[in-house]
């Protein structure tokens, strides 16, 4: 892990410098990185987090996933990639069993989180959502302050801490999700007076301040400018020391950038799940190679 | 004349129909001016520190008639307890209406069409109903008694008419808040379902702040209605001008005052002016101007309280 980290740091793809470069070299600078973009080269062969078994789910009469079985490995990046529609949302919000709030929801099939099958009799849905955080494509922090949008997630589970205490999560969760910087002087404004890029990081701040073993996103960019994309890219290279994480995302530059192992559906089925370096440089199936390379999506 | 010179079919058209469009707005922007204007201009010259601060005397002398203090105060009461007693049910309904339910069911349905039922219904009706329920002897603890040694309730006071009231109101007041909540966007929700909140905790920590001013909005425009209702007033708070206590002011006789019959300034208005049983249109527009700026706050402090949301969405 520690090596992991000092090879990050080095990365010169991922430096901090481009950030704080001139502006108008910015743009060049991105581009080159998205051109010189190369699968990261991490060992996937760590236990795994979640177990996937032949997953099918539909919504009413629709089928949307046919026999997905995957392995979510440990304090790793995952992407699921693949067009609009193929079934990756929905694939990722069966973790944290979002989609249990829509009622044509129907889903068979085993997922255990660390062995333990997050439909069985014992399991609190609420537990399973604080262990598996999730990040919207939205940013969607509470119209409050930027303290209270973090208090409010800790308070849920812990509604005796102490104030000095709750201070001190607040903090460490806005320093993970590398926002407290630019808002430490400001706790008490409000949430929503951030720009997008931080209201995301701020989702991120909420999710790690309940404490997750698995952090989920989904296209969690899509709504963000290139820079303020960086530096969540960035953010999660950073956690993925300490956290397992999911990530859905169209981006295919971004899915090289960070991830370790990836995941390719189309039409609701999983068509190839492999190590990045080989998803993107030798793929299996001829449809991923075609999307892959941008032939369709 | 070229294709883009062409004069077009719908030119003239589309003129006058902007133009009728222009016309109806303005009409109706004059006519609420003109009634709000006389009144204020007419009932202005009545406005004094006695007339607001003397108790009204049946009189068929102008000068004779008294002031507005105990209507201005049974305004107050009857729109604080009315409010007071639908809050928790207008709330509770609108949480439903907007949360929980789903409309194939046929209790929504039944809940729906109540609710529009009750909406329609003019206020003299809840008047008489109110009058039919509350003078069974069942109900006396909450009005006099009535005859001596009877079985009936007296049916007029405080107490029944906020409840009648509140009944009225309560439609109106469940509808806005109801769009209130709806209006919190879904993404809110499952951020904090997600955050391992249950419905209900999301519901109390994060929809029901971010919608409170726009419930805040609801209660004050029921608010509004409460104080210009007249037939409610007029059938269950008794046909009287005064409160049922002289020192009504003291401690010692709220409950008697409030188990009593009075007036607010709707009956006031009514029982002074030559239209209604009174002879002193001087102290009934003197009443409607101060009716009038009660309303134009409640709906001002609505408006604000509603932009207030909009900012926070």
């Amino acid at each position: 892990m520690r090596v992991d980290d000092a090879m990050l740091r080095e990365d010169p793809t991922m430096s901090d410098t481009f950030l704080t470069a001139d502006p108008n070299d910015t743009f060049s600078m991105l581009e080159g990185m998205l051109a010189t973009a190369a699968p990261r080269v991490r060992s996937t062969d760590v236990p795994s987090v979640f177990e996937v078994r032949a997953l099918d789910v539909s919504y009413g009469s629709k089928r949307v996933l046919h026999d997905v079985s995957l392995d979510i490995p440990e304090k790793r990046i995952t992407a699921f990639i693949g067009p609009s529609g193929c079934g990756k949302s929905t694939a990722l919000r069966c973790l944290n069993r979002m989609n249990d709030e829509i009622p044509t929801f129907k889903m068979r099939g085993k997922i255990r989180l660390a062995g333990q099958d997050i439909r069985g009799k014992s399991v609190n849905v609420t537990a399973l959502r604080r262990n598996v955080g999730m990040v919207f494509q939205q940013p969607n922090p509470f119209p409050m302050s930027i303290y209270d949008n973090i208090a409010l997630a800790v308070r849920e589970h812990e509604s005796r801490i102490a104030r000095s205490t709750l201070d001190g999560v607040v903090e460490q969760a806005l320093r993970h999700a590398s926002l407290w910087d630019e808002v430490k002087g400001n706790l008490k404004g409000s949430a929503l007076s951030l720009s997008g890029g931080q209201q995301q990081r701020l989702c991120i701040a909420r999710a790690l301040a309940v404490k997750p073993a698995v952090i989920m996103l989904d296209e969690p960019c899509a709504s963000l400018d290139p820079i303020s994309t960086a530096r969540i890219e960035e953010l999660l290279l950073e956690l993925s020391a300490d956290y397992s994480i999911v990530i859905v995302t169209h981006n295919m530059a971004q899915a090289k950038r960070i991830s370790d192992k990836v995941a390719f559906f189309l039409m609701g089925r999983l068509l190839e799940m492999g190590d990045a370096l080989q998803v993107f440089e030798a793929p299996q199936r001829q449809e991923t190679a075609e999307y892959v390379r941008g032939a369709f999506g | 004349m070229g294709p883009l010179q062409d004069e077009g079919r719908h030119r003239i058209g589309s003129r006058v129909g902007i133009a009728l469009c222009w016309a109806a707005a303005i009409a109706v922007a004059s006519v609420c001016l003109f009634i709000i204007g006389y009144l204020l201009v007419q009932g202005w010259h009545s406005i004094n520190w006695t007339f607001l601060s003397t108790d009204p005397v049946a009189s068929m002398t102008e000068g004779e008639a008294g002031g507005v203090r105990t209507p201005m105060v049974g305004t107050a009461v009857l729109v604080l307890f009315s409010t007071f007693l639908i809050l928790p049910v207008a709330i509770g309904a609108a949480i439903y209406l907007a949360e929980y339910m789903d409309e194939r069911w046929w209790i929504t349905r039944i809940v729906r069409i109540g609710l529009e039922t009750l909406a329609s219904v003019p206020s003299v009706v809840f008047g008489m109903f109110g009058l039919a329920v509350f003078t069974l002897g069942f109900f006396k603890f909450l009005s006099a008694s009535g005859t001596e040694g009877g079985n009936m309730a007296f049916g007029r006071s405080f107490l029944v008419a906020s409840i009648v009231m509140g009944v009225h109101v309560l439609p109106f007041v469940i509808k806005v808040a109801e769009e209130s909540i709806r209006n919190i966007p879904l993404s809110q929700r499952q951020g904090a379902l997600a955050l391992g909140m249950t419905k209900w905790r999301t519901i109390r920590k994060v929809v029901l702040p971010a919608a409170k001013s726009g419930i805040a909005t609801a209660v004050v425009l029921g608010m509004g209605l409460a104080a210009g209702d007249t037939a409610i007033v007029m059938l269950t708070l008794g046909g009287t001008m005064t409160m049922a206590v002289d020192k009504w002011w003291q401690v010692g006789n709220w409950v008697e005052v409030l188990k009593g019959a009075g007036s607010t300034l709707t009956s006031y208005i009514y029982f002074n002016s030559p239209a209604g049983d009174g002879n002193s249109p001087g102290a009934a527009l003197g009443a409607a101007f101060v009716l009038i700026a009660i309303v134009l706050v409640f709906n001002l402090a609505a408006v604000l309280l509603f932009r207030r949301q909009q900012r926070a969405a």
